[in-house]
């Protein structure tokens, strides 16, 4: 059952991602700006104007140059044949750009999530179980505090406080100090990059780097995590068979556990809303604490309007956020079966 | 507020807990090696590809690749700058050179025993494959031939880049033996020792380079925009992580002497305010592109300095001689009249500014400096507009379109403020101007591609031939003379005559005449509004000294030492 309906997901998501890849496609190129004068150099002649459209491929019709972007041509396989493309700001190939910077992001993310999760599920459920207690007040109090101001802007005083005022963080200077030599790429998460080398001073050295971005993260995402973790625990602990529990003498411990397994599903949808968004959402953070991942990938080729790096880029973020939806919807069904028919 | 007992125990926990886990800074450096934080590091480090118009690309290039000459060292500034002396050059993988007026060929003298990062070592063949790359036009941006075109190399024409077949390198550029080799021009051009000093034609390590072509790629443009660009430089890549750190180590064998920083680690920090704290916090050694108002906070802090020189960094006013209302001189003198350069000095660019009264920067020999010699005011400007047919602006509501001041929305930090200011001179005087900031692509596609622009503020021009006349022919000219970047329309047939005479004028006093004459038309047309020079800053520790200022503004690392 679970199989069919996690399959059946897979080829919905298939079909959207298809149709996105037409629609990226050809809406960049609806974009007001004709990206040959990015590339063409300090010489705008129409003769080196012409030798630059050329050497792009954009002087071929838009369906052809469609074409060479699925199928290829004598240089490049195509995106059927899994390449995405050379981005016309590095001439680096984006797959390969995308395996540096994607892992930067994920890297950032996971761990602030880790976080977020681990902190905002008890103190929500903490907050549910005590209605109207201490630490419910405090729960909502720090809900709102942390939904109160963007991240880039808790971003911002957190590196004043504690970089520069109180002089314990590291600077926003990136994943390690710039004298640092990275260790071997191997999965481009480089806390997991480090302990693979068996370097446990570097990554020591990382955590103490993005301890700053992933206090940030963290803060910000746990205000939503915690309010819809209590609202729905209090919810469950209203309904019927919370009722029954009580009345059959169940400790609270075991019914907190019975409402956090009800409640769940809910939150989980949320976090994993969260997550997808996320992975392109993270760009203000990733450039406040210099932090080269995708979002600022995304950013650099947007504003250059490079065409190739921008598609590569939708497409790994849409074809993420399909997997992470489906991952949700499939924790979901085993949560709750009625899901799956 | 008043933090509670408890939570500041818990504040006090938390920044203990970070302290003690964290590593040493990076401020624990040493006089051998710097962190340099920039707003990027280079994209590529081919200057035949798409990275080679960003400046971050070229400071790359420029510390890995050496020209076969320079400019000859000039005065040192109060601030202890180094500037160059623009009329005089000196070798540098040339030893020696010499010109023969008979039959417009050069000979260079190739210094011996110069080796590369790898340890090969410079031959007559080194410099055939960097010209014959360049004729190649294989890259996307194909800097090296422009240069050469600029200066008039033979057969380096347009002509190249529409026929496959003239793409191949002939006796143009010829290989005497291992230590000496020709070079052609086809005309009596100036331009060509200029041309040679820029961050393009400089020379590759052919013997390297050639290791890393493919059937698809025969001038290693792959290798060279992603790995390393094989030279003889006074910096070798040792790490290159685009988008994030870009690390150079000193070549051991550099003919000029090893360079005193051994190590050199650009770091990207995208905000100018980070980059800002970072050094104030001395967790780096060198910054630049930081705010006008940053650079003077820093100045504030003993344990830094900041240095700098009205180089060639200056901001004009572009009006669109193809978009009416900017067709009538009336009216581009009215703007001329009415613009705060003051305000924009002091408050613009806090002081680091000085109006421009050309249209070549005053560090380059033979600019004329006459341009706002007129009367300017509000008064002249209502004036003026009058005379156009618009008193009080009266008229001019149906250019709505035309009245929109354009900039790169990445500079609004430091042009939002300038293009506010002016614009509420201009409405002063009746002009309906709104403000556009728009994406630098978008920018550059209409300004240089469309010459669709119709009013701008434009801080990023520069001509990076050191030459008065150079400048002619890159933006001034009619297109149809050649100008590549002639971004206003603007059309003079007497403009085009003079360039041409000039442009192959042997003695050096008569083509400066004819190159005045040229400024004299471009300032009585208001060809572009020049405003201000402003000052080419870095920001560094104090002790570090050695800087040198280039006409392409990229640090020269080789050039820096500690104070002992």
């Amino acid at each position: 059952m679970i199989w069919r309906f996690t399959l059946r997901r897979l080829a919905v998501g298939l079909v959207q991602l298809s149709v996105l890849i037409v629609a990226v496609f050809f809406l960049i190129r609806l974009l007001p700006a004709d990206p040959v004068s990015r590339f063409v150099g300090l010489n705008a002649s129409p003769e080196a104007y012409a030798l630059a459209e050329q050497s792009l491929g954009l002087d071929l019709p838009a369906l052809e140059q469609f074409e060479v972007f699925l199928f290829g041509d004598d240089e490049e396989v195509g995106l059927v044949g899994g390449e995405l493309g050379t981005s016309w700001v590095t001439g680096s190939s984006v797959n390969q750009e995308i395996r540096q910077y994607l892992p930067v992001t994920l890297e950032l993310i996971t761990l602030s999530f880790l976080i977020a999760v681990g902190l905002g599920v008890p103190i929500g459920v903490l907050g549910a179980v005590n209605p109207g207690g201490a630490a419910d007040k405090g729960t909502l109090i720090y809900g709102l505090f942390a939904g109160s101001q963007p991240e880039f802007s808790w971003g911002i005083i957190f590196i004043f406080v504690f970089f520069v005022v109180l002089g314990i963080a590291p600077g926003p200077l990136g994943r390690l100090s710039p004298l640092t030599d990275p260790p071997d790429f191997v999965t481009g998460a480089i806390t997991i990059d480090a302990l693979l080398a068996g370097r446990v001073d570097i990554f020591l050295e990382a955590l103490w780097y993005l301890s700053l971005p992933i206090l940030t993260l963290s803060f910000v995402l746990s205000g939503p995590i915690i309010k819809m973790v209590r609202e729905n625990v209090a919810q469950t602990m209203n309904a019927d068979f919370m009722f029954y529990g009580q009345a059959a003498g169940l400790p609270r411990g075991i019914l907190a556990r019975d409402a956090l397994r009800a409640a769940f599903a809910p939150a989980l949808t949320l976090i994993g809303i969260l997550f997808g968004f996320m992975i392109g959402g993270a760009v203000l953070i990733e450039s406040i604490f210099s932090i080269s991942g995708l979002g600022q990938y995304a950013i650099r080729s947007i504003l250059a309007f490079d065409y190739p790096a921008i598609q590569g880029v939708v497409l790994t973020i849409s074809a993420l956020t399909l997997l992470i939806y489906l991952a949700i919807d499939v924790c979901q069904a085993l949560l709750d079966p009625r899901v799956s028919v | 507020m008043r933090l509670t007992k408890g939570y500041d125990r818990w504040v006090i926990f938390f920044a203990f807990a970070l302290a003690a886990c964290g590593p040493s800074q990076p401020n624990d450096t040493d006089s051998s090696s710097v962190i340099y934080i920039t707003n990027d590091v280079p994209a590529g480090l081919d200057y035949d590809g798409a990275a080679s118009v960003i400046p971050n690309s070229q400071e790359g290039i420029v510390n890995l690749m050496d020209p076969l000459i320079d400019y000859a060292p000039g005065e040192t500034t109060e601030e202890g700058v180094g500037l160059l002396n623009f009329t005089s050059f000196e070798g540098r993988l040339a030893e020696s050179w010499s010109f023969d007026e008979a039959t417009l060929t050069w000979t260079f003298n190739l210094r011996r025993g110069v080796k590369s990062c790898v340890g090969n070592e410079l031959t007559a063949d080194d410099v055939i494959y960097t010209f014959a790359r360049a004729k190649s036009v294989s890259g996307p941006s194909p800097t090296g031939w422009f240069l050469a075109n600029v200066a008039s190399i033979e057969s380096f024409d347009a002509t190249v880049l529409a026929d496959e077949n003239l793409r191949g390198l002939g006796d143009e550029v010829k290989k005497i033996d291992d230590y000496t080799v020709e070079i052609r021009q086809s005309t009596h051009n100036q331009l060509f020792l200029p041309a040679l000093t820029t961050f393009a034609i400089r020379i590759f390590d052919s013997v390297e380079a050639r290791k890393h072509a493919t059937p698809s790629d025969p001038w290693s443009h792959d290798y060279i925009n992603n790995v390393t660009a094989p030279a003889f430089g006074p910096y070798c890549v040792e790490r290159w992580e685009k988008g994030n750190e870009f690390v150079l180590r000193a070549n051991p064998q550099y003919y000029r002497g090893v360079p005193e920083i051994d190590r050199v680690v650009f770091k990207k920090v995208p905000q100018s305010s980070n980059r800002f704290i970072i050094l104030r916090m001395e967790q780096a050694d060198i910054t630049k592109g930081l705010t006008p108002r940053e650079f003077k906070k820093l100045r504030e802090y003993d344990q830094l300095q900041v240095v700098g020189v009205t180089g060639n960094e200056t901001l004009f006013v572009h009006m669109n001689f193809d978009s009416p209302p900017f067709d009538q001189v009336k009216v581009r003198q009215a703007v001329a009249a009415a613009l705060p350069y003051n305000w924009i000095i002091k408050n613009g660019y806090i002081g680091q500014a000085q109006i421009w009264d050309g249209l070549v920067p005053s560090s380059y020999p033979g600019g004329k400096s006459t341009f706002h010699d007129s009367p300017e005011g509000l008064d002249v400007a209502r004036q003026l507009l009058a005379e156009a047919g618009y008193p009080e602006g009266r008229g001019l509501e149906v250019y709505e379109d035309a009245l929109r001041l354009s900039y790169p929305i990445e500079k609004e930090a430091i042009l939002g403020p300038i293009a506010t200011a002016i614009r509420t001179a201009l409405r002063d005087i009746g002009m309906p101007v709104e403000l556009d900031p728009i994406p630098l692509t978008q920018y550059g596609d209409r300004q240089l591609v469309k010459k669709d622009l119709p009013f701008a503020l434009v801080d990023h021009e520069k001509a990076i031939v050191v030459d008065a006349g150079y400048a002619v022919q890159l933006f001034f000219v009619s297109s149809e003379a050649g100008a590549v970047n002639n971004m206003v329309n603007y059309r003079n047939s007497r403009v085009d005559d003079l360039w041409t005479e000039a442009r192959a004028e042997r003695d050096s006093e008569r083509r400066y005449n004819l190159v005045s004459e040229i400024y004299d038309y471009l300032r009585d047309d208001v060809v572009w509004l020049p405003v201000v020079e402003y000052r080419t800053q870095w920001a560094t520790r104090k002790g570090l000294k050695g800087f040198v200022w280039y006409p392409d503004n990229g640090i020269r690392f080789a050039d820096l030492s500690y104070a002992r």
